[in-house]
């Protein structure tokens, strides 16, 4: 058992025209590294060669190849990439392709090109897990109803068997916007899909967001957790709020009827989550695997992941 | 030197973060040095170095200076190592080469050392004149009056076991190499030491790695820090200052590893090893924040530069 610590580079990327240039990446990989960490958790995007670590088109663009990227991580003194981020509702400019809807088993193939196209260039950053977003938001639609379910677990059935013969697990993320908070789609999901090949990650936050506690969260589902997002919250969002349209911009970004000003906080200062008893609860558990900091919505990216380094060090890792 | 590494790495007092009631340092309230203390120890800083002006603050917040070392020791840092004296440097009664005001002087320093005596310190640094504009003409007379007067400060700092040890701003009245050599030559060996800042002899013209190979047996500690403009407009003449205020450089230091910086870091680093030098290295980047500088990012940019970079050519074999 073991626990290698990543950080998600998520924070350092508020907007389009910041963490362009390479001196940028550079000056925050830097500071990951030396912050205690050893990988680094990207995140999938496209907005052209405005997102130069978006995805693979753009990392072969400005570093030739998957394994240049690496390179270049390695040079700042990381490993490489644990893992990747995915929201297949998005598509990629690069190629004008357009974002899936997992409910819909007609867009199955392209999501499973898609995916097996990330996880390929994934293994050549070092990294082992795509940790994709398991469900559309419910302003979205609402709950899934039985047969949305079973679609959406088909397809993650697929794009796991998919990845993992490439060295990649997929691993599903709940988000506290996510149509699996209603109905128990959540444990609903985890239940129809495949222990083999899909795994489940523990995103703190998101999950006390959820009003789930994350600690009874590992245990209860301590086979099936195979990544973790850690990360604190000091609020819970109510369900009448995930269903406000557009909730990803009127609510996680933009705080919602309450003017939630930030969702998430860096670890151990007095928010929902007790990240040592989460940490414990995965030691018990014999976990192996990443646990990526993270601290998105931080507005001092640098600061945050030092504090969060010092966490790390002198708090939890100790315990493991 | 505790431990078993010939080289540890020192924070100097120079930060700022946005708090919610704006830009703040460090020493603001209790909250945001805890955070400067974890974020200086998470990347592998072993101590912090401070003004010794702060003492007001850490009265204030930490009832004595032997509680706030406690407070640094419970965030996983060693001690305070070095702390540096301020003054104002007027020369109506503070002005090392002018003879009359040497009673006050030694009267402060005195004071100092007996306010900081409930910790060990390795260093007390001090800059050993006025501004260069309150004393030149820089004079073998104002040199040797300046050394005579620092011998003596040095005499009483060591009876609290503490050296007393010279950083020559740009801006002072002893930069230049020859000036340095000279004040060397003049003051006591036995109570005047050298602290070596990387870039403030950079900027005044003066090669850091060739003033340290001459004088590396009084050198008691750096600061490492950059710079990527020299000193070409006389603004060490600059009135009222010119640290802060000089009209074509907005922004004098940058941290160690920056690109464009002037300082050959590498040559430095072997020169320290090759002299068997043992003990702490100072870091510091002060006015890091100007021109959208982020003070937490450097201190990290510079840790990552000391421990994949400098340590390296540390542990390489002597020449």
């Amino acid at each position: 058992m073991s626990i290698r610590w990543s950080y998600a580079i998520n924070q350092w990327k508020p907007n389009i025209d910041d963490f362009v240039r390479r001196r940028d990446h550079e000056r925050a990989l830097k500071t990951i590294s030396i912050s205690g960490f050893e990988a680094v958790e990207l995140n999938v995007a496209s907005f052209g060669p405005w997102e130069p670590l978006g995805n693979p088109f753009q990392i072969a663009n400005n570093f030739g190849t998957a394994a240049g990227f690496r390179g270049f991580l390695r040079d700042c003194a990381l490993t490489g990439a644990s893992s990747w981020f995915y929201d297949p509702g998005f598509g990629f400019v690069e190629d004008r392709s357009t974002g899936f809807d997992v409910r819909d088993p007609e867009q199955l193939p392209g999501l499973l090109e898609k995916a097996a196209w990330l996880a390929g260039a994934l293994v050549e950053l070092g990294g082992d897990r795509l940790v994709v977003r398991a469900a559309p938001p419910a302003w979205q639609g609402g709950a899934l109803d039985e047969a949305q379910l079973r679609h959406v677990a088909a397809a993650w059935n697929a794009v796991g068997a998919r990845t993992a013969g490439l060295g990649v697990r997929t691993t599903l993320h709940l988000d506290f916007l996510s149509a699996l908070r209603l109905d128990d789609g959540l444990e609903r999901l985890i239940d129809a899909t495949d222990p083999a090949h899909v795994g489940v990650t523990a995103d703190t936050a998101e999950l006390a967001a959820s009003g789930i506690d994350p600690v009874d969260f590992v245990r209860r589902h301590a086979a099936r957790i195979d990544h973790v997002h850690l990360k604190d919250a000091r609020e819970v969002c109510p369900l009448d709020e995930i269903a406000i349209p557009v909730a990803d911009l009127q609510v996680r970004a933009g705080g919602g009827p309450r003017g939630v000003e930030r969702w998430f906080f860096e670890l151990g200062r007095g928010g929902l989550v007790d990240a040592e008893a989460v940490v414990r609860a995965l030691v018990a558990a014999d976990y192996d695997g990443w646990v990526v900091v993270e601290s998105d919505q931080s507005p001092h990216p640098a600061e945050s992941a030092m504090l969060n380094g010092w966490t790390v060090q002198k708090v939890l890792a100790p315990l493991c | 030197m505790s431990g078993d590494r010939a080289i540890k790495w020192s924070y100097m007092d120079h930060w700022r973060s946005d708090e919610p009631s704006g830009p703040r340092d460090q020493w603001h309230n209790r909250d945001t040095m805890d955070r400067f203390l974890k974020q200086v120890a998470a990347v592998g800083f072993d101590a912090i170095d401070v003004f010794d002006f702060r003492m007001l603050w850490i009265l204030s917040s930490y009832g004595s200076v032997a509680n706030y070392q406690e407070f640094v020791q419970e965030r996983g840092l060693e001690r305070i190592v070095n702390i540096f004296h301020g003054a104002d440097y007027d020369p109506r009664d503070y002005a090392p080469h002018v003879r009359e005001t040497h009673p006050a002087i030694l009267e402060d320093f005195r004071r100092t050392m007996d306010a900081w005596s409930g910790i060990e310190l390795d260093n007390v640094i001090v800059m050993p004149a006025t501004r260069y504009y309150d004393m030149e003409p820089i004079t073998e007379d104002k040199l040797k009056t300046s050394a005579e007067l620092w011998g003596r400060v040095g005499e009483i700092t060591l009876e609290w076991g503490v050296k007393l040890t010279c950083h020559h701003e740009f801006y002072c009245g002893i930069q230049t190499r020859a000036d340095v050599d000279a004040f060397y030559s003049y003051a006591d060996p036995r109570y005047v030491n050298f602290f070596l800042d990387t870039a403030q002899h950079c900027i005044a013209g003066v090669d850091p790695v060739e003033v340290y190979e001459q004088h590396h047996d009084r050198v008691t500690g750096f600061h490492f820090k950059d710079t990527r403009t020299r000193d070409t407009n006389d603004d060490r003449r600059l009135r009222p200052e010119s640290e802060l205020m000089a009209k074509t450089t907005d922004k004098w230091f940058y941290e160690m590893g920056t690109d464009e910086g002037l300082v050959d870091f590498e040559a430095m680093m072997r020169a320290v090893r090759d002299h068997g030098y043992t003990g702490w290295i100072s870091v510091e980047h002060d006015k890091a924040n100007k021109q959208g500088g982020d003070y937490a990012e450097s201190t990290a940019i510079s840790r990552w530069y000391a421990k994949n970079v400098l340590e390296r050519i540390y542990a390489e074999e002597v020449r």
